[in-house]
């Protein structure tokens, strides 16, 4: 039954991708959007030539490869320090009373509004691509892993107490394992967050990566090379979140196990 | 089953929030390897009542004193084991990571673990579902995972919270016997709060009836009916009448 199912919705996604390759097709043919637009295959050919005649400095995987890196240290460092702060405001009240304004105010501000403050800060160079790429992650991995924190079951604490753990082995053995699910959910989002933020972040100054690529065939009015980099950032950001689903899947096995 | 060492001994044990008397002046005695019960109406109090005996989280006497083995409760040191009304298995653990969770906090060596397991896991029947997650078990497995985690670190004293309130009346009539039948094996003191007289009439030697709040001890009532107890024998049900007429507050 299960593998009818899966047989179905394969159908389903090659059809649904199809039907979208041929209706790109058809405009960029037959109707005045050809004037401005490359058709699917004029795409695909410079999709393949790209990884082996340079775009600039390097061929595509290299500009990839450079994107991942930014986003990779970012997220990471983002990470860590999200987890930190997020358990510490759900399970301290005296954290939660002095970080939780400052980062409700900090929240909503998008990792593009920041571009300007942290070039002028660390210049153009490869700290200030870390840090907004960082930033894009480093909000949904606190808010998920301080509300995860904050609904810790207080009476599997109480249980825990009671079997004689200390309170230092609460936190590693009750608290995180408990929001470990909050906190992969958090991440999940945030690695996209941060993938988005990426491209802007090399939208502005840098020499290479994805989001140069597309800012270049924007100032050379190659409409071909941005679509190249859209698909590119698209497949990568599709890969990089079933990654993220695969790994969880075997992290949070108990939370996610079906009946 | 109990002997004459006093196991737990309760003195003067007093409980207020704010202005609000819940406890009022109790003091008892648990002899060693005994099973109590303890019934009340319902509110009145019976699970400050425990809380203050375990001292969880904001539940500190407001006077009186608790001793277990004649020195003040110390739950690093004792080993008390706590029954929850709710369901209270670690989800992100299975079945046999559950019960073994006291023992490898205790530093117990791994062979002791694994034989204390199996043999946990045995009495409660769970053993074919040892590799389960919480959530792919029913509420009585659940249960059976909590009761089999308590005993599995030989308690010298268990506390009960109506962990049977949940479940249906053939499943709790199941875990009782499963529970009375670790308990005479382990030999361990067993402290039972429950609001249903015929779960306290059938598990306890000695029953603690409370009064209405502010909470005191209405009446001692020891309860020798013979093993295993039948709920249609006359003496049980004369000694269940006896105690629903102590708590009626109609």
């Amino acid at each position: 039954m299960k593998r009818k199912i899966d047989l179905e919705k394969t159908v389903y996604a090659v059809a649904a991708i199809a039907f979208f390759f041929l209706l790109w097709g058809f405009l960029t043919t037959f109707t005045p959007v050809k004037e401005t637009t490359p058709g699917p295959i004029e795409v695909l050919q410079l999709l393949v030539s790209s990884f082996y005649t340079p775009i600039g400095s390097k061929v595509i995987v290299g500009h990839l490869l450079v994107s991942l890196r930014r986003v990779l240290v970012g997220f990471s460092v983002a990470t860590i320090i999200g987890i930190v702060l997020g358990i510490a405001m759900g399970t301290s009240r005296w954290a939660e009373a002095i970080f939780k304004p400052i980062f409700e105010l900090l929240r909503p501000i998008p990792p593009i509004a920041w571009i300007s403050l942290v070039i002028l800060f660390f210049g153009i160079g490869e700290t200030s691509k870390y840090i907004l790429c960082g930033i894009g992650a480093f909000t949904n991995v606190t808010l998920n892993a301080y509300t995860g924190a904050q609904n810790v079951d207080p009476e599997l604490i109480g249980c825990a107490r009671m079997l004689g753990t200390s309170e230092r082995d609460i936190f590693f053995r009750v608290i995180l394992p408990s929001c470990t699910p909050q906190i992969f959910a958090g991440m999940q989002v945030a690695l996209s967050t941060s993938w988005m933020a990426v491209l802007a972040a090399e939208m502005v100054g840098a020499q290479e990566g994805c989001g140069w690529m597309i800012q270049r065939g924007s100032d050379t009015l190659n409409i071909t090379l941005v679509m190249v980099g859209m698909i590119v950032i698209g497949l990568v950001g599709m890969l990089l979140a079933t990654l993220m689903r695969t790994i969880e899947r075997r992290l949070c096995s108990w939370n996610i196990m079906e009946n | 089953m109990s002997s004459n060492e006093v196991k737990v001994k309760v003195s003067h044990m007093t409980k207020k929030f704010g202005d609000l008397l819940v406890l009022n002046d109790i003091s008892f005695e648990v002899k060693k390897g005994e099973f109590l019960c303890v019934v009340g109406p319902t509110g009145c109090g019976k699970t400050t009542f425990l809380n203050c005996l375990t001292k969880l989280g904001v539940y500190q006497l407001t006077s009186g004193e608790i001793l277990i083995n004649n020195e003040p409760v110390d739950l690093q040191k004792h080993n008390v084991a706590y029954i929850f009304q709710e369901y209270s298995a670690f989800p992100w653990q299975t079945v046999e990571e559950n019960v073994a969770y006291g023992l490898k906090i205790k530093k117990r060596p791994a062979a002791e673990i694994k034989a204390r397991v199996d043999e946990m896991l045995e009495m409660v029947g769970l053993t074919e579902y040892r590799n389960y997650y919480p959530n792919q078990l029913s509420a009585s497995m659940l249960q059976r995972v909590s009761i089999a985690r308590a005993f599995a670190v030989q308690p010298e004293l268990l506390l009960m919270d109506e962990p049977y309130g949940q479940l249906d009346n053939s499943l709790r009539y199941k875990l009782e016997d499963d529970l009375l039948r670790l308990w005479q094996h382990t030999g361990t003191t067993v402290i039972f709060i429950t609001h249903n007289i015929e779960e306290a009439v059938y598990l306890s030697e000695r029953i603690l009836v409370l009064t209405n709040k502010p909470t005191g001890i209405k009446q001692e009532i020891v309860n020798n009916l013979p093993r295993p107890r039948d709920v249609t024998d006359v003496a049980f049900n004369q000694l269940r009448d006896k105690v629903t007429d102590l708590i009626k507050w109609w």
